[in-house]
């Protein structure tokens, strides 16, 4: 029952990725007339990252659910822990909520 | 790391001798791991702009130091990013919505499953295309910003 | 012609080489018979119709999963063969392996028709109808003689033993499309779990391997949407079938009687 839920919101989550993850991509793309190093100076940065705060917020819960879930799957299918898989779930569910907190962070800080 | 282990995972990540989305299944899985483990790095990475003009700059300079095994890490990531996507996108069809796998019908010999048929191969070659041309640029621009090649 | 195998007495696994020079035409099979006839009447290997239809010849010839009775040595384009036992089944002695767990997970899924009200199996009120087009969208699955090739190939279970399989996985689905069957419900439990249909992710070996072209992975596939699709439809797939249960459209009034029983054909002609 669990588990299809939660591969119901990767399905969910990835789809969303593609239109988002895609837009995170074209600001730093040739498209916007910067070549790499300008598109990572740090006035740029911090203007998409203020400007862009929603989109880029949906793209950091998105990315890390979707990304730290399928770390989880990798992980069972590549331990086969068995019994113990409850600490690679509490692992990663500790490692989600640190990043998410230190990217939120980030987000609101600026 | 017993021996079950072991050759599970040569046997799981040997695509070799079978069909063409037993090599879309190694090339997910690796770019999905590359992806989330860059993740982490990356959520890291963006937080030093909150430390300000100077704080980021460091970074970026400690990061360019790297040099060439930065730009071929950014491009291996692109690249996984594109793949792991449209590759996604594929398996969403497949997993969720059920398309791309053929009619219902008998099984007549000499046996060819639907499921690995022509609009599978399609998609595959489709998406492998759209990902190899976006690579390519994604490469030239990485080298543009070095200033090897102009832009 | 170099033949090697992968020889195991339980305790300790060796490549052994045999030369054969076998004939045109001959399969893989009857080279391992032959070699136990003529060279080495301890190598173990299980086999019986010698037409691919029992399942019981699984090997992994050249790294693929094959039935050896099914592979001609010409197909195989090379002078040395190797041959392994199936991936991913412990051993019992060189080509034989273990299909206990393998038998089990088929078990897990139920595959037999469910009905909520068991009665019906046993004493149909009606006639259970089942129209010449949703026949078509199982009866590809019924095709399987368990030979374990799918799981042999499987990448998924050679990391995770716990895994439920393609060959069960698509047993479930069998019987899951069924409109006779109300048994998803029951199901459900055992597919829906950390190491059930979601650990597919589609590599699609299953059905390249598969000697009858059952397309196992086409079947989890349409698992996954139906077990998707259960959460938000509540339509009559949901729940129980209404229409399978139907009156016969014309009560046959006059059956045609057989012809009477001519024993002069039969065995008793002589007396």
């Amino acid at each position: 029952m669990k588990e299809s839920w939660t591969m119901l919101l990767m399905y969910a989550l990835g789809l969303i990725m593609i239109f988002v993850l895609t837009f995170h991509l074209l600001l730093v793309s040739p498209l916007t007339g910067r070549t790499f190093a300008e598109a990572l100076s740090y006035n740029y940065v911090l203007h998409n990252l203020t400007y862009y705060q929603i989109i880029f917020g949906i793209l950091l819960y998105a990315a890390t659910i979707h990304g730290l879930n399928g770390l989880r799957i990798v992980l069972i299918e590549w331990l086969h822990p068995g019994r113990f898989q409850w600490i690679i779930n509490a692992v990663i569910v500790v490692l989600m909520a640190m990043l998410l907190a230190l990217g939120t962070y980030t987000l609101i800080a600026l | 790391m017993n021996k079950r282990f072991k050759s599970g995972l040569l046997t799981s990540l040997n695509p070799t001798r079978y069909n063409l989305e037993r090599w879309s299944y190694t090339l997910h899985r690796i770019t999905g791991v590359i992806l989330a483990l860059f993740l982490i790095a990356h959520i890291f990475e963006i937080y030093h702009v909150t430390l300000g003009i100077a704080g980021w700059d460091q970074t970026m300079a400690e990061l360019s130091n790297l040099g060439v095994i930065e730009l071929i890490g950014m491009w291996i990531i692109a690249g996984s990013a594109l793949y792991h996507g449209a590759n996604g996108l594929r398996l969403i069809l497949n997993e969720v919505f059920g398309l791309l796998l053929g009619k219902p019908r008998l099984p007549e010999y000499p046996y060819s499953p639907l499921s690995l048929g022509r609009n599978q191969k399609i998609a595959i070659y489709v998406i492998t295309l759209i990902v190899v041309a976006l690579w390519i640029w994604a490469g030239l621009y990485l080298l543009a910003g070095l200033g090897i090649v102009r832009w | 012609m170099k033949i090697r195998i992968l020889r195991n007495d339980g305790s300790k696994q060796w490549w052994q080489e045999y030369s054969e020079e076998p004939h045109k035409g001959a399969t893989v099979l009857d080279v391992l018979l032959n070699i136990r006839e003529t060279q080495d009447h301890t190598l173990a290997f299980r086999h019986s119709c010698q037409m691919g239809s029992c399942g019981s010849c699984g090997m992994v010839i050249n790294g693929k999963p094959s039935l050896a009775c099914q592979t001609r040595i010409t197909e195989l384009k090379s002078e040395t063969i190797r041959i392994e036992p199936l991936y991913s089944y412990p051993v019992i002695k060189d080509l034989v392996v273990d299909l206990n767990d393998f038998v089990n997970k088929h078990r897990s899924v139920k595959p037999y028709i469910i009905r909520k009200n068991p009665q019906e199996l046993e004493e149909a009120p009606m006639e259970f109808r089942v129209t010449s087009r949703e026949n078509m969208n199982f009866i590809q699955y019924d095709y399987c003689i368990m030979c374990g090739l799918c799981v042999a190939a499987c990448p998924t279970v050679a990391l995770d033993p716990q895994f439920t399989g393609p060959q069960a996985l698509a047993q479930a689905y069998r019987y899951i499309a069924d409109p006779r069957d109300e048994g998803f419900q029951e199901r459900q439990p055992e597919l829906d779990t950390s190491h059930g249909v979601w650990r597919c992710h589609f590599a699609g070996s299953c059905s390249f391997v598969c000697p009858k072209g059952v397309d196992p992975a086409k079947a989890i596939q349409l698992l996954k949407r139906e077990i998707l699709k259960r959460k938000f439809v509540r339509g009559p797939r949901a729940g129980a079938p209404a229409s399978v249960l139907v009156q016969p459209e014309k009560p046959i009034s006059n059956p045609p009687k057989a012809p009477p029983l001519d024993f002069k054909m039969g065995v008793n002609q002589n007396e």
